[in-house]
């Protein structure tokens, strides 16, 4: 009897059915005489759910990533088509279904000279909107309390720091735009503001390491000084005003709440 | 075995006429004056495992309405057991919103670990009624309020029926002791594409273990099948079938359901106005009749 359901998922998820397909599904799943039978008569009708599902999860990821989707055409269909056979979404939410995708398209389109070498970085990016909207929620409110260079420091904006190789953070958000963005090392810190604004704040090689530590729960002391060594600068005194500068903005915009705690747990 | 008690239908926190909650029209409702609406619907997909806008905008919703939960993705008919981290997080969100119970719809939508997101009609077998039903009467300790199954449309029947859908889901709610969740456009769908008399059905089905009712829009294909779109206002004869329902059922939630081609929401204030006049009318009749 579960043979069924298996039989439903491969036909549903798998190339476009058709009579000989459903015969070889019903031998292959050990689908019973009778219920082969009653497969065969009620084919046509099964067909349907299959534009539900893909449609279904079409919508969902056009919400998403709309511009990767115009950008690669019919390529994207093809794409789609092999995610639902060789992968299919394992969530329970819709939204999450395009970094399923992502995540299973990347290393094809890396290796497909027919994807642009852009889409991925286009794709995540577009894809990071919904992703950090919906973030769960980090406590509110700024603490008083200085911060201090022993100390790490306490986000309190949900948020992903992201590296591309293309800037296509530039592109403009126009669907039939075709423009090909700069190719660049970009470091983007993806949040939510406190008025549940997605925002971006392009950082510097520097700045971006600094993030990227403190997210890890390094000390702030340490957190600049490595940052400014693995990037080769020296830890002059404008690096150290430039890493109160951006401390100080990230403070303001809601990023960063203050000094973490003594025993708290690393944010990352 | 002896047959789980039938689920306490009266809830304090809905009664009357309510509507489906979509985005298109959160902000409008949170913000905007009292509605002649009884109570929101909401996938609680939708916001579980969430942060941010939304959520905070259904906390504000929820202290000015009544909500209920109606989850999409639970398969409970799947041949896998239900995903357990699924229902820790839908027992926090049916807990959030105070729902007086969660229901969920009979049918299959995962096969193994892919999740399809379509509901997917059950080959109607004793074999899946027992799964149901047990799996069901698990849901209402793990969730802690009651669990009703919702009637769903289905355009092909998977295999040979062992038994006919009528028979399907009364099994399933007479041994799971589930509510009934009774969706008079699925009805009305479903005698539509297998030819039978909806009246007939909704007649046959025990009136007692209806906790909701639900109303929705439906299209016809070129093929002459007719989908459950929700995109459209409900047909006529749907709002006959609602009465008729109604007057067996008595005083049950009634719920307008509309997912796509979403219009202004005074248009759904209007037909929800419609429903609540059918709604009262029948009442009558039911009461009359008693």
């Amino acid at each position: 009897m579960p043979g069924i359901e298996s039989l439903l998922g491969e036909l549903l998820l798998g190339p476009a059915p058709s009579p000989d397909l459903l015969a070889k599904l019903c031998k292959k799943h050990e689908i019973s005489a009778t219920d082969a039978s009653a497969l065969r008569d009620s084919y046509e009708r099964l067909a349907v759910y299959r534009e539900l599902v893909r449609g279904n999860l079409r919508e969902a990821l056009s919400l998403s990533i709309p511009r990767s989707m115009a950008r690669l055409g019919p390529l994207f269909d093809e794409y789609f088509d092999r995610f639902l056979q060789e992968r299919a979404p394992r969530t329970h939410y819709l939204r999450d279904v395009t970094p399923e995708l992502l995540e299973f398209c990347a290393p094809l389109w890396a290796s497909d000279a027919r994807v642009p070498r852009y889409l991925y970085d286009l794709a995540l990016h577009e894809s990071l909107h919904i992703e950090v909207s919906a973030l769960p929620t980090l406590p509110r409110g700024h603490q008083a309390a200085p911060l201090t260079l022993e100390q790490g420091v306490d986000f309190g904006a949900a948020l992903r720091h992201v590296s591309y190789h293309h800037a296509v953070h530039e592109l403009p958000e126009d669907e039939q735009d075709r423009s090909v963005p700069s190719e660049r090392q970009v470091q983007l810190l993806v949040y939510r503001s406190p008025e549940h604004e997605v925002r971006y704040l392009e950082l510097t090689p520097v700045a971006s390491g600094i993030v990227e530590r403190l997210l890890a729960g390094e000390s702030l002391g340490a957190a600049v000084t490595r940052a400014a060594a693995a990037s080769g600068t020296s830890l002059t005194e404008a690096v150290l005003e430039g890493a109160a500068r951006l401390l100080a903005d990230l403070a303001e915009r809601g990023v960063i709440r203050g000094p973490r705690p003594e025993g708290s747990s690393s944010p990352a | 075995m002896n047959a789980p008690e039938p689920p306490q239908r009266a809830s304090p926190r809905l009664a009357g006429v309510g509507l489906g909650l979509r985005w298109d029209f959160l902000e409008e409702v949170v913000d905007g004056p009292a509605l002649p609406i009884d109570f929101f619907e909401v996938s609680p997909e939708n916001y579980m495992r969430r942060g941010g806008y939304y959520p905070e905008q259904l906390e504000q919703l929820d202290a000015r309405y009544p909500l209920v939960t109606h989850g999409l993705t639970l398969s409970i008919g799947a041949v896998e057991e239900p995903d357990a981290e699924y229902l820790r997080e839908l027992k926090a969100e049916v807990s959030r919103t105070r729902s007086p119970f969660h229901s969920d719809h009979l049918c299959f939508s995962s096969v193994g670990p892919r999740s399809l997101h379509e509901l997917l009609p059950l080959q109607q077998s004793r074999q899946n009624v027992a799964r149901v039903a047990e799996r069901a009467r698990r849901l209402q300790d793990i969730l802690g309020v009651p669990f009703a199954l919702e009637n769903i449309t289905y355009y092909a029947h998977p295999g040979r029926a062992e038994l006919s859908e009528l028979e399907f889901l009364s099994e399933v709610l007479e041994q799971s002791g589930a509510g009934l969740l009774l969706d008079v456009n699925n009805v009305y769908v479903n005698s539509l594409n297998h030819g039978f008399d909806p009246r007939a059905f909704i007649s046959a089905l025990d009136s007692s273990r209806v906790v909701e009712v639900h109303v929705a829009g439906h299209t016809r294909q070129p093929s002459g099948l007719v989908l459950d779109t929700h995109g459209a206002p409900v047909a006529d004869p749907v709002l006959e079938l609602l009465a008729f329902t109604l007057e067996r059922t008595g005083p049950v939630p009634v719920l307008l359901e509309r997912d796509n081609n979403v219009p202004e929401l005074a248009e759904l204030v209007a037909e929800v106005q419609t429903l609540r006049g059918i709604y009262e009318r029948s009442l009558e009749r039911h009461h009359a009749g008693h």
